[in-house]
């Protein structure tokens, strides 16, 4: 058994919003274009109609399509919201474990094995663990960027990893686990994103400025880095969300370990997929470290699904329709890169 | 997120109510990935021609039902969805409506979806942030598109 | 120790008017009477478009319970056997409407659902599968209209026993109605009573205090003939003046250990002479059958279910009777008697 492939259709989001690729059209494409991936994870309040409750022709045909393909159902992405009940009241953990449970039983009816969770507090989702042990699918923790996975002993700051880790132990539960996301193994700067935000701020050529950022970054410390860029672009990073394109991976891939028996799936987020320099027909992401990532992943033994997770389609959607990326291309370019990755000794 | 997408070229026109033009309204889409509840929409900083009109004198036609205030949306679609694919019509009262011609008008949505408790959830079921432009991460405006974007739109018939 | 819940029937009026719905009553229960937690409903009560809700209801309904922590304890039944009028509904059409009724408990997270008296065993054994499935216990109750503690569904304790050691359930069980040990009269009954024979409203209050204070004094066979003289007008009727089960508490024991769940029914909470802010409802022995309840060991639900409205709905909006204010002193009298340290030793 190696690790396998699959695609979130969150990759696919801006054909999806303009509504030239039907889920159908995306399930076809991971079916017949990627040379083996057969996962899928789906946005729950992306891809199904009439969220929370579809149709159950919805329900039967996603499931044929499914099958026709032969494709495998990997995880449903779900949100908990808490300001839902904003007419009076902010979710409590209760209510929170009932807008999970809604998702488990969707994820059931779609074949999915896993859930993914992010923002979900850990009293609410024990609430919903019966549910899932009796559905049999397992509720992931997505580890995402900016968060650490080690607890870190010179710090004072909660980690809500090393609290869910210690949890799973005491209770032996197989029903709750980690999905970490290869973006918090960043390696530089996102280039589309940093062209998206000197846009923003008025700059009409501005690729030299990206390259001399994404340079910066390799060769500051952190404080350095963001005491030079706001003085050299202060129009650029000046508080808002640029500014978190300077801060350094959150967790290394040796810590993968830790966590290693509880990943019941795994994110492959990227940005923008570039031609290695040496190798014509190859691919990187020079922002993620998913060399490092697939080579701990090896290392554990671990055999689930690593997900491709494109999210560089939105820093590119401020110019029409010229603009746009391919999300298609992108991909395809992402799945090739996995399968060498996973298949180099 | 979709900045130059969010309101449909073309469907800028003015609308009546009672036999008397009432406003004006054009087709809005989400700057998400997702769908959201409609509980959770807190309407849109709106600016045409320079003016600004408050959430107050917004109304959202969605899911084939009759234009709703974003009250009305906050205290009694608490489990109805506003689907990703779906557009939906931002409606704006205004008297008399919109002159003929091309009108600038700029919009920053500000849905108050999120991926987990916030500190400032309880304040913000107290006091709604005001949809204003330029609020980075300030609760104010912008779902996953934080500035206002704006569109050059010709009033139809 | 035995668990507080609130029937949602003791709001029945306010859903009635629409003063209150369903998300307003859960809400009185989280936070006016002091550690209650249980909901009861009646299906085609709460329940809009029953028997289909909407699923986005189903949600908002699993929504407000965490909400307030409330646990949804049971839901109330109903077997209409004239649904289908060319016919009556046969054992397999009871079954299905049963199933149905399982089928919505679950979804809205019941633990036990009361089945209508008379519910046929044919109907109820098809369902024991399901019940198992989702672990909801039916239980079948013994209500005023039947006739005793042991002819309920027209069969008896016996059968009720033999039935659930034949099929060795544990999802089919009892539940018992606190009207069952009526052993006063009713006074606000009697004063609806009253008024509908022509008395005024001032005379009414007076004859049926009358008849209380002479039952107290010589008891029930001597008030009956007390009330054929001195108030002719209530003499006759269906239902005889003084209409009460008086069933012996002590056969509660016959069927504790199949006991999943109490209704305490009560008609009216009046202050209890000489001790201010503490409420009792004269007709019925709260105090006994909560000393019982507690020997034997009993630590289900008790769910208020306030029945008096019905008995001022014949004065206007003026002469109604506030059914939160009367469930509030209800719940507080249960928990004084439930939590009474001097009340656990009978005899």
């Amino acid at each position: 058994m190696a690790i396998k492939r699959g695609v979130s259709l969150y990759s696919y989001q801006q054909e999806e919003w303009f509504g030239r690729w039907t889920w159908r059209d995306q399930l076809r494409e991971v079916a017949l274009n990627l040379d083996g991936a057969d996962g899928i994870e789906i946005i729950s309040e992306a891809t199904i109609p009439q969220y929370p409750y579809p149709s159950e022709a919805f329900i039967d045909e996603f499931n044929t399509e499914m099958a026709r393909w032969g494709l495998q159902a990997t995880t449903l992405d779900a949100f908990p919201d808490p300001l839902q009940f904003r007419r009076d009241h902010v979710m409590n953990d209760a209510e929170m474990a009932e807008r999970l449970k809604i998702d488990l039983r969707l994820a059931k009816k779609l074949g999915m094995k896993n859930i993914r969770v992010l923002g979900n507090t850990i009293d609410s989702v024990k609430l919903a663990l019966p549910l899932a042990e009796e559905l049999d699918i397992t509720i992931s923790q997505e580890i995402h960027f900016p968060s650490p996975i080690k607890r870190d002993p010179n710090s004072q700051r909660y980690n809500k990893i090393m609290d869910i880790l210690e949890y799973i132990e005491k209770t032996g539960t197989k029903h709750y686990g980690f999905q970490p996301d290869f973006g918090v193994f960043r390696t530089a700067p996102s280039d589309v994103y940093l062209g998206y935000y000197f846009r923003m701020a008025g700059y009409e050529e501005y690729a030299e400025h990206v390259k001399a950022v994404m340079e910066a970054f390799k060769c500051m410390s952190y404080e350095d880095l963001v005491e030079w860029a706001k003085k050299t672009y202060p129009k650029v990073f000046n508080g808002g969300w640029a500014d978190g394109e300077l801060r350094p991976a959150s967790a290394a891939p040796e810590e993968l370990k830790l966590i290693a028996p509880y990943i019941y799936c795994v994110h492959g987020k990227f940005f923008h997929m570039m031609e290695m320099p040496d190798r014509p027909g190859e691919y990187e992401d020079l922002a993620v470290d998913s060399e490092g990532a697939i080579r701990v992943l090896k290392e554990i033994g671990y055999e689930g699904y690593i997900d491709s997770e494109y999210e560089g389609q939105r820093s590119q959607q401020d110019r029409g329709e010229a603009y746009l990326a391919s999300e298609i291309e992108e991909v395809r370019r992402h799945q090739k890169m996995l399968k060498r990755l996973i298949e180099e000794a | 997120m979709y900045d130059s997408f969010l309101v449909r070229k073309g469907s800028l026109r003015n609308f009546k109510e009672d036999g008397k033009v009432a406003g004006f309204c054009f087709g809005v889409r989400i700057a998400n990935y997702r769908g959201v509840f409609l509980s959770l929409h807190n309407g849109y900083y709106v600016e045409v021609d320079g003016e600004s009109y408050p959430v107050a004198l917004q109304r959202f036609g969605v899911n084939g039902k009759p234009p709703r205030s974003f009250e009305e949306l906050k205290n009694n679609a608490v489990y109805e969805h506003w689907d990703m694919q779906d557009e939906a019509t931002l409606y704006i009262m205004k008297e008399g409506g919109l002159t003929p011609g091309v009108h600038r008008v700029g919009i920053l949505e500000s849905i108050l979806c999120s991926y987990g408790r916030m500190p400032r959830d309880e304040e913000i079921v107290k006091n709604p942030p005001v949809p204003t432009p330029n609020v980075h991460g300030q609760g104010g405006g912008g779902s996953k598109t934080t500035d206002v974007s704006y569109f050059d739109l010709e009033l139809q018939e | 120790m035995i668990k507080r819940s609130v029937s949602l029937y003791s709001y029945q009026q306010n859903e009635f008017f629409g003063w209150m719905d369903w998300k307003a009553q859960l809400r009185e229960i989280a936070l006016n009477l002091d550690g209650a937690d249980g909901v009861e409903i009646i299906n085609e009560t709460t329940i809009p478009n029953y028997p289909c809700p909407p699923e986005a209801w189903i949600y908002e309904w699993r929504s407000e319970l965490a909400r307030w922590g409330l646990q949804a304890v049971t839901m109330d039944t109903f077997l209409d056997t004239l649904q289908f009028r060319d016919h009556v509904m046969t054992y397999r059409e009871a079954g299905e409407r049963i199933r149905y009724d399982l089928e919505l408990a679950h979804k809205m997270g019941f633990r036990n659902m009361r089945l209508c008296h008379h519910t046929p065993y044919q109907a109820v054994e098809m369902n024991l599968d399901l019940a198992a499935k989702y672990d909801i216990i039916m239980t079948n109750e013994c209500d005023v209209r039947s006739l005793d503690l042991g002819h309920m569904m027209g069969d008896s304790i016996e059968s009720e026993i033999a039935f659930i050691e034949r099929t060795k359930t544990k999802h089919y069980g009892l539940q018992i109605d606190m009207s069952q040990f009526q052993n006063k009269p009713c006074c606000i009954q009697l004063r609806y009573r009253f008024r509908t024979a022509g008395f005024s409203p001032e005379r009414a209050a007076e004859a049926a205090e009358d008849i209380f204070q002479t039952f107290e004094k010589i008891g029930r066979e001597a008030t009956n003939e007390y009330i054929k003289e001195k108030y002719p007008e209530i003499a006759g009727g269906p239902f005889p003046a003084l209409h009460m089960h008086a069933n012996p508490i002590g056969r509660m024991y016959e069927i504790i250990p199949y006991l999943v769940h109490m209704h305490g029914k009560f008609y009216e909470m009046t202050e209890v002479p000489g001790k201010p802010g503490l409420y009792e409802d004269r007709a019925l022995p709260y105090e006994e059958v909560f000393k019982h309840l507690k020997k034997s060991g009993y630590n289900g639900y008790i769910s208020s279910e306030f029945e008096g409205q019905r008995s001022q709905q014949d004065m206007g909006l003026e002469g109604l009777i506030d059914e939160v204010d009367q469930v509030r002193k209800h719940q507080q009298m249960m928990k004084r008697f439930i939590e009474d340290k001097h009340n656990n030793t009978p005899f």
